[in-house]
């Protein structure tokens, strides 16, 4: 009677562990699957973004497997609100990574002899002037996106940043305060100083 | 923020939702393959082996032989406590493999955890 009793707690107790057990896994597999609906709702985006900071498709390429990569490995267990901004806070770590690598590099290539490089050389399909535009249209579409990318890249990061998390990804100033690492009223001086810079540049084409 | 910078955010907008919109076959290819990766790399997390525990024994006989040198030059018992459990904790997170991108996460903080250890050792 007493062994009887103490095989059906054992059997009781390995069923329920076995159900605790099913249960975490079921509960990992649905994160996993809302992971990977999240990723991707937002990796074309994430890459374009990528695109226009490095202004490099391959290094963009790698900077959002990198972030996917960490965000699953590293993130998953975060609540579903927190990971678009810890996305693109990963996201934004390792475009820094890359661009002060890139500056590394510069400065080795410039030290060395008789060494070109060839990053530094402007792309001449890049630098020609394109007929189409004119200050007296309004640019649009593509036009109009390759010209904010070009006054992107000559702000400071920040505002850059600020610029792409508030207007492109449409992130609120919380969570771009959350993936930027500062404050909220940081954010917004940098957002606003970003737009002003943009529309004082691009009032000769809005005429 | 004026009318016309509103006018600018909304077609700045509406041009960037465009290009993303209209990304060629191969690049939405490439993201899926990379995103299909990321799960791959979950599922065969490194576990740590015989090759990571040769310069972890290393590193605990170097941090071994630093505690008994520290020793003698005469640290007191609690600073020589809180040493050794500092530097295991270190140990501890070099050995995890896992991403030890420090400064690029979140510089700030580790100033300022590096500021709370000081001040409870001083």
């Amino acid at each position: 009677m007493q062994e009887e009793h103490v095989n059906c707690s054992a059997t009781l107790s390995a069923t329920l562990s076995l159900g605790r057990c099913d249960g975490l896994r079921e509960d990992t597999v649905d994160r996993e699957r809302a992971l990977d609906r999240f990723l991707a709702g937002i990796e074309r985006r994430a890459f374009r973004i990528a695109c226009i900071a490095l202004r490099d498709r391959a290094e963009a390429e790698d900077t959002v497997q990198d972030a996917m990569i960490s965000l699953v490995r590293s993130y998953g267990r975060h609540p579903e609100d927190q990971w678009r901004p810890l996305f693109y806070r990963i996201l934004r770590n390792r475009i820094t990574d890359f661009q002060r690598r890139r500056k590394v590099r510069r400065a080795v290539m410039a030290w060395w002899p008789g060494q070109e490089t060839d990053e530094e050389a402007p792309d001449p399909f890049e630098s020609a002037v394109d007929p189409r535009g004119r200050p007296d249209e309004v640019l649009e579409g593509e036009e109009l996106l390759a010209r904010i990318e070009e006054l992107l890249a000559g702000m400071s990061s920040r505002q850059r940043e600020a610029f792409l998390l508030r207007n492109f990804e449409g992130l609120d100033v919380a969570q771009a305060a959350l993936a930027m690492g500062c404050s909220e009223g940081s954010v917004k001086t940098h957002y606003f100083r970003a737009m002003q810079a943009l529309n004082g540049a691009l009032g000769e084409w809005k005429k | 923020m004026n009318e016309e910078m509103r006018e600018l955010e909304r077609r700045s907008r509406a041009a960037f939702d465009k290009s993303v919109e209209s990304q060629d076959a191969a690049t939405r290819s490439r993201l899926a393959r990379a995103r299909a990766d990321a799960f791959k790399q979950l599922q065969r997390r490194p576990v740590a082996g015989p090759a990571l525990w040769i310069p972890a024994g290393a590193a605990a006989a170097a941090l071994v032989a630093t505690v008994l040198w520290q020793r003698e030059e005469g640290l007191p018992a609690v600073a020589q406590v809180e040493t050794t459990v500092g530097a295991l904790e270190d140990l501890d997170l070099m050995a995890a493999g896992d991403d030890f991108d420090l400064l690029g996460e979140d510089p700030g903080f580790y100033a300022w955890a590096d500021e709370q250890t000081s001040d409870g050792v001083g």
